[in-house]
């Protein structure tokens, strides 16, 4: 299957990035077709700009530096978010590529005079969510979990009905110790590893 | 009391920025005394750099002298107030970026290194004021999650120790709402802003 990995961490060498690593080389191994995505290491620029606003309702063709991002989103049956979970969302580098490259004609329609939008990336089947949380999981359910929400609501209605989300969290690593670490790293590359081609209607 | 207003949308000309206005001009009207940070205006880079998470880990995450400039206008202020577009139900990359860059251990919350426990730092704010709007209408909006509002009126509210209070402001379907509608919208900003204690 064609597996499109967005990678968002600003230190190269820490945990969050082995967990890219981990998630990228299982699914090589199992033969898929892995295109990567990291964003730090590619200083993918987060911000709409003005021009990028200006012309969010106008054809994809127009925005010709987002064109490849946005194609390859379009193209890929498993979309795998490698991320560390900051103020209850995405980091900004991450959030930005939602913003900008989630493009109109490709992610989505807007038809004349709705406020609705029609989604548009069908292929997408699996999103498989890698993520990890400085504080344990009852704090996020106080804060309302809206990074998990942006992804298994706003984003999959942009997908195929079909499309089913996969959430695997790490969380309370302020207080977790190397095991918990290698322990989540296992859980990872075991469900890396057992994802299945998806049969396609 | 000491307001800070903080905008994130691209367009100086749009109705968010219009908000903004209306919300800075109802502050300083009330008697407040109000610091305005317009992300785009300054150029504001939001993504955390590794210099930046590298010292969040040492507890001396604030390197750049445009964020030391917010962290001193976040912890004097009572009343903080964000006007932003929502953008997959979410806060644009440029707000979310300020949160994540401004409001680290030392500021929006204290990591005891001992424990590694975490208290609320920003026990100082008394509100929490959003303002934004919305491409789409209010049930949508109900549908997949208001994310964006919950980040501000859950998330940073953790970090006032529950204490500040929290106005929304939202204006729906922005897509197609009409010159009354906006007009209506920006009145609200001015009588609620107004009022704030």
């Amino acid at each position: 299957m064609k597996v499109l990995v967005v990678a968002s961490h600003p230190v190269p060498d820490s945990y969050g990035a082995s967990l890219r690593a981990t998630v990228v080389d299982t699914l090589r191994a199992s033969g898929h077709e892995v295109l990567v995505r990291d964003l730090d290491a590619q200083d993918f620029d987060p911000v709409m700009s003005l021009d990028e606003r200006r012309a969010h309702l106008g054809p994809a063709a127009d925005k010709v530096q987002l064109l490849e991002y946005a194609q390859e989103l379009a193209d890929c049956d498993v979309l795998v978010l490698v991320y560390p979970t900051w103020w209850g969302g995405q980091p900004a580098r991450l959030k930005g590529w939602i913003d900008r490259v989630w493009i109109n004609e490709i992610a989505w329609a807007l038809p004349e005079g709705s406020n609705r939008l029609v989604g548009r990336l069908r292929r997408i089947r699996r999103i498989i969510v890698v993520t990890t949380h400085g504080s344990p999981k009852w704090i996020n359910m106080i804060q309302g979990e809206p990074g998990k929400r942006v992804i298994t609501r706003s984003l999959r209605l942009m997908c195929s009905p079909w499309t089913r989300v996969t959430w695997l969290a790490a969380y309370g690593l302020d207080r977790a110790d190397e095991n918990a670490r290698r322990r989540f790293s296992a859980r990872v590359e075991n469900r890396m590893r057992g994802l299945r081609s998806l049969r396609r209607s | 009391m000491r307001a800070l207003v903080i905008l994130a949308h691209p367009d100086a000309d749009s109705f968010c920025s219009a908000a903004a206005q209306r919300a800075i001009s109802a502050l300083e009207a009330a008697g407040h005394e109000v610091d305005v940070v317009d992300l785009y205006a300054i150029g504001y880079q939001p993504a955390m750099t590794e210099a930046e998470r590298r010292g969040y880990e040492g507890l001396t995450p604030v390197v750049d002298p445009v964020v030391a400039s917010h962290v001193e206008l976040v912890k004097r202020s009572e009343i903080i107030v964000f006007v932003y577009p929502t953008w997959w139900s979410g806060l644009p990359a440029i707000l979310k970026g300020w949160m994540d860059r401004t409001l680290v251990p030392g500021v929006a919350f204290i990591l005891d290194p001992a424990t590694n426990r975490v208290r609320p730092g920003l026990t100082q704010v008394r509100h929490l004021v959003g303002i934004s709007t919305y491409g789409s209408p209010w049930a949508y909006v109900r549908i997949v999650n208001d994310n964006g509002r919950r980040t501000i009126a859950r998330t940073l509210r953790l970090a006032t120790r529950f204490r500040a209070r929290i106005t929304w402001l939202p204006h729906y379907s922005t897509d197609t709402s009409s010159a009354t509608e906006r007009a209506a919208f920006l009145d609200r900003i001015t009588t609620t802003l107004g009022a704030l204690r």
